[in-house]
């Protein structure tokens, strides 16, 4: 049977949700962030004398290292889970699919930012 | 998930053939999009051998004269010949643009007329913009105000208020912006798309519209406005040359500075 709601009823849906402004500001922010940081990872990863695994720790136990990684690592994880958000949104338009994806992702980034947070505090401090 | 499997009846298979009259020497063929959801047959590209030496210089003029000399079934829309009544939207060579200003000169080789893509159709280059028009509706498009107008004179506005309406009240609602934006064509449903949200900014920057904050709280909304990814498209597209992609950036912008 035709939809009998009007099109305006229709365009209108539910409304503003009132959100969105906080999702576009914190990607920005996170896509600043990371401009330096990633400059700064590659350049001092290539300057490394050795890319074995003694020379990775030893760098990484330096508390200027180890405090810039671990930024780099939250704003990694936080850009990268509102990014794949957005991408959810635009190309799963089944809804339910599209809650049970952004939720996967987004507490597979957590899962991940803490793991990698994890494993520079552990090099760091030497235990 | 996406629609990896399209409906059977929306392949579109190649239609007839119409030839040039006898004795054109000089012809083009266009290649013309049909469909007549009535008949439950699918889709089909019909071509016709247009004279180019009896035909006018723009696309709508050969589209006219395909109607009137070979093919009286083709519909399509038009009026003003002159692009500010924006009927005549069409994907003309891949690109959206109005037939009436878009010259035959500028387009190489064969000609390929689609309708507004992702629309539905209602016959061959006619689609259904119930949607679109009703996106437009719903921001509202008129001037709201808390202050009644001074008795003796309209709403003042200095020429510099004035100027920050350039380049948004010219939109014709043509909807080429806004169905050559894919963000659009994936999500129509909630997006406003270009079109609506370059004329939702037309009234927000509006000096003489109360509602400024009203308008903002109205589109402040991950798919409304958020759905738009700067791809610019629409600003490519737009045959009155305006820049809705620039206007949504705007809308965000001050989003951003009234939270921060």
């Amino acid at each position: 049977m035709a939809n009998l709601r009007t099109p305006l009823s229709v365009a209108k849906g539910r409304g503003s949700s009132g959100s969105g402004t906080e999702h576009f500001w914190h990607q920005r922010i996170t896509a600043v962030a990371l401009v330096p940081l990633v400059i700064w990872f590659c350049f001092s990863v290539a300057a490394l004398p050795a890319m074995d695994h003694a020379s990775i720790t030893a760098w990484l136990s330096a508390p200027f290292n180890a405090i810039l990684m671990i930024a780099a690592i939250i704003a990694i994880f936080f850009h990268a889970s509102l990014g794949l958000q957005v991408v959810l949104e635009d190309y799963v338009s089944q809804h339910g699919i599209r809650t049970i994806a952004i939720i996967v992702v987004k507490l597979l980034c957590f899962l991940l930012a803490i793991t990698g947070v994890f494993s520079v505090i552990k090099i760091a401090l030497g235990s | 998930m996406a629609e990896f499997n399209l409906p059977i009846n929306s392949i579109v298979k190649p239609g007839k053939h119409f030839p040039a009259p006898e004795g054109a020497v000089n012809t083009r063929k266009f290649s013309i999009y049909r469909y007549d959801p009535d008949t439950g047959a699918n889709p089909r590209v019909d071509t016709f051998d247009v004279d180019m030496d009896t035909c006018g210089p723009m696309v709508l003029d050969a589209i006219i004269k395909i109607k009137s000399e070979l093919d009286a079934s083709l519909s399509f829309r038009r009026s003003c010949r002159e692009g500010i009544c924006g009927s005549c939207a069409m994907n003309i060579d891949g690109v959206n643009g109005l037939a009436c200003t878009t010259a035959l000169a500028d387009i190489d080789g064969d000609v390929a007329i689609y309708p507004l893509p992702h629309q539905p159709i209602i016959k061959d280059l006619v689609s259904d913009l119930t949607n679109f028009y009703a996106q437009y509706a719903s921001i509202e498009p008129w001037i709201k105000t808390d202050t009644p107008a001074p008795p003796d004179r309209e709403r003042l506005q200095s020429p510099a208020d004035r100027e920050k309406l350039d380049g948004s009240y010219e939109c014709i609602m043509c909807a080429c912006c806004s169905t050559s934006c894919p963000s659009y064509w994936w999500n129509s449903d909630r997006y406003l798309g270009p079109a609506a949200l370059l004329a939702s900014y037309r009234w927000i920057v509006d000096s003489r519209d109360d509602a400024t904050g009203e308008r903002l709280d109205e589109v402040e909304d991950p798919f409304k406005l958020y759905r738009c990814h700067t791809i610019m498209n629409c600003a490519q597209v737009c045959p009155k040359g305006l820049n809705p992609a620039k206007a949504i950036a705007e809308t965000k912008k001050m989003l951003v500075e009234r939270r921060v």
